[in-house]
């Protein structure tokens, strides 16, 4: 069986060379299997080793050398392109969304309305205390911020340790003289922050039971979460005693 | 894992054996993605100790003198990486429930709301 699959592939093969005929293959094999077979039994060995012979589909038609070309560049493209992922994100999503275009990478960070800067060097960020207070929104969440608070938010995912965010969609601000009311945001505001870690969460354990229905289960769970520590708020004036009189 | 933009994670200790199917992991780790992990974090002391007979582990030592160690046997080297970024991206703290989102030690700017307040 094997011998005679090999000689119709052989004589596909054969028929394909010379020219396109759409004849019925299995009358010019029989005829073909007595004159051929003693001649090509010593080829069959070397023949059966090479994978074109068997490709995944059958075919006897002039398609077949496309067919064979389309899935090599399949696979060709394939090892390319995944590439590509692993130089630019190591730990970001691996399906094939375009998530390598830097814009779609600062489209997704202003979904969340984190921009990230660049990474903090040897600056003094860290001031004192200022009374000053900015409500933040970060996702869903919103915080009232004020310099030097630390924030836990869900885990932001284009940014590193060490990196300054500037958030952006700010809802109000506030210091000990005035009070700015965004609707619903401020256009010119701007909270500075540095991802301080990202972490997971403790275990939670999620138990659900039905009582008298034989029915338990138990799943844990940790919520990856990153810290932030804000820095520096902008867009109000700090000064503590009244400047203007409105 | 920066406190005010210090990094917290001192040292790295990836004990291993050589002889044990557990540790293939960590063998490839060691081999693949420790140098590029090396380079990326030069103030990051990274030891390889050999530890015949063990399971492989990774010992994150912090600076408040806080050990995390994570156990990595049978893992592939990807998830090795995975868990010794983890150990580098988090504080040395103490892995419990959350008390509030919000760590702030001047709560009031304008002072606080009480309900004898005019305003």
């Amino acid at each position: 069986m094997a011998t005679r699959r090999c000689l119709l592939r052989l004589l596909s093969r054969r028929l394909v060379a010379h020219g396109p005929q759409p004849l019925a293959l299995a009358s010019i094999a029989s005829r073909a299997l007595n004159t051929l077979a003693q001649p090509l039994a010593p080829h069959c060995p070397r023949v059966l080793d090479s994978p074109r012979l068997f490709p995944s589909r059958c075919h006897f038609a002039t398609r077949s050398s496309g067919d064979e070309e389309e899935d090599e560049d399949d696979h060709y493209e394939k090892e390319g392109s995944e590439d590509e992922w692993g130089e630019e994100e190591a730990l970001a999503a691996k399906p094939p969304s375009g998530k390598t275009a830097e814009e779609k990478v600062a489209e997704a960070a202003e979904i969340g309305y984190a921009v990230v800067g660049p990474l903090g060097d040897d600056e003094k960020l860290f001031k004192p205390y200022e009374p000053v207070f900015a409500v933040v929104q970060i996702g869903s969440h919103q915080f009232k911020v004020s310099n030097g608070d630390s924030i836990f938010t869900e885990k932001l995912k284009f940014c590193d340790v060490n990196d300054k965010l500037i958030l952006n969609r700010v809802l109000m601000l506030g210091s000990q003289t005035q009070t700015v009311i965004g609707r619903p945001s401020l256009p010119d505001a701007a909270v500075h922050a540095v991802v301080e870690e990202h972490a997971l969460d403790a275990k939670v354990i999620i138990f659900k039971k039905k009582r008298r229905k034989n029915y338990r289960r138990t799943k844990g769970h940790r919520q990856e979460l990153t810290k932030l520590r804000i820095t520096n708020i902008e867009g109000i004036d700090k000064s503590e005693t009244a400047a203007v009189a409105a | 894992m920066a406190l005010r933009g210090v990094w917290q994670l001192q040292k790295l200790v990836v004990n291993y054996c050589d002889w044990g199917g557990s540790s293939r992991g960590i063998r490839a780790f060691m081999e693949t993605h420790l140098p590029a992990f090396r380079e990326k974090n030069p103030h990051l002391e990274v030891v390889t100790e050999l530890v015949r007979g063990q399971h492989p582990n990774l010992k994150g030592i912090y600076k408040n003198h806080n050990e995390r160690v994570v156990c990595v046997r049978n893992l592939p080297p990807e998830d090795i990486l995975l868990q010794a970024t983890r150990l580098r991206n988090s504080l040395g703290r103490k892995v419990v429930k959350l008390r509030t989102r919000h760590v702030t030690k001047r709560p009031s700017v304008q002072g606080t709301w009480t309900t004898e307040l005019k305003m």
